[in-house]
């Protein structure tokens, strides 16, 4: 039941988003008001409680908690004598009210309500940090984070091609993260899967360059090994390592995928039309390809995009790779058939006899290949730490060499001997000491190392930032979630050998209006748009995003490139915090912020709204300042809104301490 | 209306002198302080200075040679594209370019550029900042280096504006982050943002402002450092650029339809509009990108659109800033971060190459009708007078009266060059 005041409360603040009459009615600063925006309300579909299982996670093993602790220490210990060595000295332990902010964002992508935060800073059990870091992993949270990283990672795209038709291999990604797969297995599923996307999803991560066997190449040894060979691919580069021949060798191994029935790229130049090649599927897709041609060019490219969605799937048969025809050195001629060969190392005994791209597989995941483990360990460092042991964490080389390589070498160790079990290796670098201290800077122009006296201070991703203002906005974040492999096979698989022209027809029919761009879009927005916006999680957004999405205002990757991600300052971001919908969403009845303040008292609530936006109480000093403000404000839901929109607007409330 | 804050954003030379200062001492050199003391005192005068105005058409994903600027008539390496006679005589160019054809008397265009890089990152940085990219250093785009050196045009716009995606971009680079462009997602939106709600008052905004920055300056004093000070400086560039006449320069909506056509629909040729209009109300520099060139399949299905595009934007910018008498002060550049195979690949599209590629000047500074080295017989390598990233960026920076061969020192202690040290091209050079 709610008491007088909370109405008034209530209602001043629904005048604080809506009528601007009452607000510029006194003084000397009267504006005129600009036309009475009309209340804007924000969907249902956000303002009810999430429902009860968005997803289930595997659990992590209470279990093995003090194993981790002791692991956790054997990390600081290094760290200790690495300190001493170079006389620094580490940064102060981090606070629980920061800690808890700090545990949110880097492991559930977002900061924590206000709610969560009072239930941590009021726990009283002896090992809280330990029992939240737990319950985070296995929240929908994590996944959705480490969605987000990983798609940055993988260059993750709805249609990397108009007949890539994608979701399934985003979604596969996702469950990748949701069951925890150990990353060796997951890594080889990807890199020998075979067919369609929505038959084995894996094969997206083969399909991303489709077309292009040699950055293919390039890209999976960036992505998995840290290395960086793609300029060996024109030429021997004067500073680096790796020879255009080595290259060669190397994709030699992977030279065989094919994606199109018939094969890719078999003997002279191919024509346009999209189902070259011999093979049933190829004649059977022609075939009715060439039994629509007296439709509009429209439609003759809409079907066309839908058969070749149906007929490209990932196979592999060994096929030679042939030297450039300018190869320009001496130890082979241009168009030279090249055996394959690794970059070091040898390919396990055990793959051997298998085809090429199972021995480049096996050699790239396996535990002899430290690299392997050497690179994810390396990534997931930076992710929690701000910064990587090596950096760039995709350019190993001699000649940059780690800032402290022993102990890039013990996480290597722990990495095998968790059995590239990542969640785990997450849990164990957020348990130590050094992960638990204030952040410190670091200049990224500065000749001086980082070491890692505690975490180094960072902005929030875009999508920290996204998710993280939806938590003072959303009670449900989830109202929308990708749709699964099933979902997208139901309306877009076709056998096209007994399949009609009509068949044709009905099934693009079916996969345009639900997966279709402006379909989908309305689709979301009738379910959670408020004003152009799409109020889900960032992980659930389309991808990628419009150039002038909130999300890729803050750095939100195109996804083109890997670990396009990033967060450099600009004025539209600015504006966007100003003046963007996203700001004001959380002034609107029934957002989550607004529901926080309205039920208690309001004495309380500028506790309330510190805790909800800045994870903290404020000083007295603040507090006393937010009390100026309230009661100076022409009325006190204004004052109100006007701190929240303070607070906002911070460096603190941005940057990761 | 134009807005006065009352908190501390205060006087931008007393704000400058700060950054002054904080440069002072991370650095040895004093040129850099020469460089910050010119553009004090050009941004304080509020005047429209000498400086030239810089116009960057950045063709990302990389513009191919053979089917723009440099075809090879009756090689098989042409593969579909049409060579078309210019008002050059003896110089043709590809068939998707009839306008710049006709324009090729304003244009001077390299023929024997050449990288070293074809991976496409790497390749813009260079381009864009005539530097490698290395780790421990990130170094400024040209347009911050001509915004840093001559300064700004207009006290409240920004000096430097990008029409595409910031993410990529080096901007400032380790110069001040007032030097940093402004992206403009699409410039059919233009701005967006910058009306605040009509429930907000100019009183309540600057409210908020003056209490986010009481209650921020623990945070801020115990992180003060670059992260936060790019921050900080957009916040005080953010809050003058509300309260600025001049936004309308954003908006290519207030042109004619006539003029808007003659841009072509395409992102692109809007862009080129909003340059226009930009580079009109007082922008020193705009850059804009047009990332539909990395062709590696089905190439001469997607030239039409993206060559036509280009030639349609490019030609109108170059047509309408020399009717409004600003090409005598503005350079367009047209550049791209390496060149494409003249083999034809298995897909029928072309793949990177670095070795020899094309780019185009006009405008101030420029010597129109020119063309400049040239490429083998079969588009492969430079066959003479090859010209590095450096020499071209040189070339820009020398045509805009950039001092590129003045030694700027980095905050590391370690000297750099606006166009990294290459050799101006004489012969393009008006």
């Amino acid at each position: 039941m709610m008491r007088p005041w909370q109405i008034r409360v209530g209602v001043a603040f629904v005048a604080l988003a809506g009528l601007a009459a009452t607000l510029g009615a006194e003084g000397k600063t009267r504006e005129r008001p600009k036309r009475a925006v009309a209340m804007m309300r924000l969907p249902e579909a956000v303002t009810q409680p999430p429902p009860r299982s968005v997803m289930k996670v595997v659990p992590v093993d209470r279990g093995t908690r003090g194993e981790i602790r002791e692991a956790a220490s054997r990390i600081d210990g290094l760290l200790a004598g690495h300190w001493l060595e170079h006389g620094v000295s580490p940064s102060p332990p981090l606070a629980d009210e920061a800690f808890v902010r700090r545990a949110y964002l880097e492991l559930g992508g977002r900061i924590p309500t206000h709610d969560e935060v009072v239930a941590f800073l009021d726990s009283a059990a002896a090992d809280k940090r330990g029992d939240l870091v737990d319950a985070l992993l296995e929240s929908p949270d994590y996944v959705s984070h480490f969605y987000n990283y990983w798609a940055d990672i993988l260059r993750l795209q709805e249609r990397p091609d108009k007949h890539l038709v994608f979701e399934p291999y985003l979604h596969y990604v996702k469950e990748a993260i949701r069951t925890n797969k150990p990353y060796d297995a997951w890594a080889r599923e990807m890199l020998t899967a075979n067919g369609r996307l929505w038959e084995n999803p894996a094969v997206g991560f083969q399909l991303r360059d489709e077309g292009m066997p040699l950055p293919y190449v390039d890209n999976t040894v960036r992505v998995f090994l840290g290395t960086q060979i793609g300029c060996a691919q024109c030429h021997d580069h004067p500073f680096d390592h790796w020879t255009q021949r080595e290259f060669y060798e190397l994709a030699a191994f992977t030279a065989g995928i094919q994606t199109r029935p018939g094969g890719n790229g078999q003997g002279k130049k191919q024509k346009r039309m999209p189902m070259q090649g011999a093979g049933e599927l190829a004649r059977a897709a022609r075939d009715l390809q060439m039994a629509n041609r007296d439709r509009s060019q429209r439609n003759k490219a809409a079907v066309a995009q839908y058969l070749r969605a149906n007929v490209t799937s990932v196979a592999f048969a060994d096929k030679k790779l042939l030297l450039p025809h300018d190869y320009q050195y001496d130890d082979a001629k241009p168009l030279a058939a090249v055996s394959p060969q690794v970059l070091w190392g040898e390919v396990p005994e055990t793959a051997t006899q298998a085809d090429g791209r199972e021995q480049f597989a096996a050699w790239i995941v396996s535990r002899d290949n430290r690299q392997f483990a050497r690179t994810i360990a390396n990534r997931l460092w930076k992710k929690l730490m701000g910064i990587g042991l090596v950096e760039p964490v995709d350019d190993f080389k001699e000649d940059n060499p780690a800032s402290f390589p022993a102990l890039l070498e013990h996480l290597t160790d722990e990495m095998l001997r968790l059995e590239f079990d990542l969640r785990e290796f997450v849990r164990l670098v957020v348990s130590t000491e050094a992960y638990q201290r204030r952040a410190v800077l670091h200049d990224a122009m500065s000749a001086a190392p980082f070491r890692f006296t505690g975490p180094a201070l960072t902005r929030m991703t875009s999508e920290q930032l996204w998710d993280s203002i939806l938590t003072l906005v959303a009670r449900n974040p989830w109202s929308v979630e990708r749709p699964t492999t099933k979902e997208v096979a139901a309306v877009l698989d076709l056998d096209l050998r007994t399949a009609s022209l009509t068949d044709v027809d009905r099934g693009l029919e079916a996969f345009a209006s639900r997966y279709g761009k402006g379909p989908a879009k309305r689709r979301m927005m009738e379910i959670c748009g408020y004003r152009g916006l799409e109020l889900v999680r960032a992980s659930e957004l389309p991808t990628p995003l419009p150039l002038g999405h909130f999300l890729r205002q803050f750095g939100q990757s195109d996804r083109e490139t890997i670990e396009g991600g990033r967060t450099v300052a600009t004025v539209p971001q600015i504006l966007a915090m100003f003046n963007g919908p996203i700001t004001h969403a959380m002034l609107e009845r029934g957002s989550v912020i607004y529901d926080e303040v309205t039920s208690h008292a309001p004495r309380e609530a500028i506790d309330v709204v510190f805790l909800a936006v800045l994870s903290r109480r404020p000083s007295a000093e603040e507090r006393a300042l937010a009390v100026q403000e309230i009661m100076s404000a022409e009325d006190r839901a204004t004052g109100c809104g006007n701190v929240i929109w303070a607070l906002l607007n911070t460096r603190e409330f941005l940057f990761i301490q | 209306m134009r807005m006065r804050n009352t908190t501390d954003w205060l006087d931008e030379r007393v704000a400058r002198r700060a950054m002054f200062g904080r440069l002072a001492r991370t650095t040895l050199g004093v040129t850099l302080l020469d460089g910050l003391g010119s553009s004090l005192a050009a941004a304080a005068s509020g005047s429209k200075t000498a400086g030239m105005n810089l116009i960057i058409l950045s063709m990302r994903g990389a513009m191919s040679h053979l089917d723009t600027f440099d075809p090879k008539p009756g090689r098989e390496e042409q593969g579909e594209t049409k060579p078309i006679q210019t008002k050059t005589p003896g110089v043709m160019f590809g068939e998707h370019l009839p306008r710049l054809a006709a324009q090729s008397d304003r244009l001077a265009v390299i023929r024997s550029m050449t990288t070293e890089t074809g991976d496409h990152q790497q390749g813009q940085y260079v381009m864009r900042t005539a530097y490698p990219v290395l780790g421990s250093i990130r170094h400024p785009s040209l347009g911050s280096w001509a915004l840093h050196v001559q300064g700004k045009a207009s006290r409240e716009l920004p000096g430097y504006v990008l029409v595409g995606n910031g993410n990529e971009h080096p901007g400032a680079g380790f110069l001040d982050p007032s030097v940093t462009p402004v992206p403009v997602a699409d410039p059919e939106l233009g701005l967006e943002n910058t009306v605040r709600p009509a429930y907000l008052t100019e009183k309540n905004f600057n409210r908020r402002l003056a209490l986010a920055d009481k209650i921020d300056a623990d945070f801020k004093r115990r992180y003060a450092g670059p992260q936060l000070e790019a921050y900080n400086q957009m916040y005080k560039d953010a809050v003058r650029l509300l309260g600025s006449v001049d936004l309308e320069a954003f908006d290519i909506a207030k042109e004619s339809e006539q003029t808007r056509e003659r841009y072509g629909s395409s992102t692109f040729g809007q862009g080129c509009l909003l340059a226009r209009r930009l580079v009109e109300a007082g922008v020193r520099c705009v850059e804009v990108e047009y990332g539909k060139w990395d062709m590696h399949r089905e190439i001469f299905e997607e030239l039409p659109e993206a060559a036509g595009n280009l030639d349609a934007g490019m030609s109108a910018l170059i047509a309408d800033l020399e009717e409004r008498g600003l090409l005598a002060s503005t350079l367009v550049v047209l550049a791209t971060e390496f060149g494409r195979t003249p083999r034809i690949n298995e897909n029928a599209g072309r793949d990177h190459h670095p070795a020899v590629f094309s780019c185009a000047l006009a405008g101030a500074g420029v010597k129109g009708g020119a063309v400049f080295g040239a490429s083998d017989e079969r588009g492969h390598k430079p066959d003479k007078d090859a010209v590095s990233v450096p020499d071209f960026l040189s070339t820009v920076a020398a045509a805009c009266g950039l001092p590129h061969d003045k030694e700027f020192m980095a905050p590391n202690g370690r000297p750099f060059k606006i166009g990294g040290g290459g050799k101006p091209i004489k012969a393009v050079l008006a």
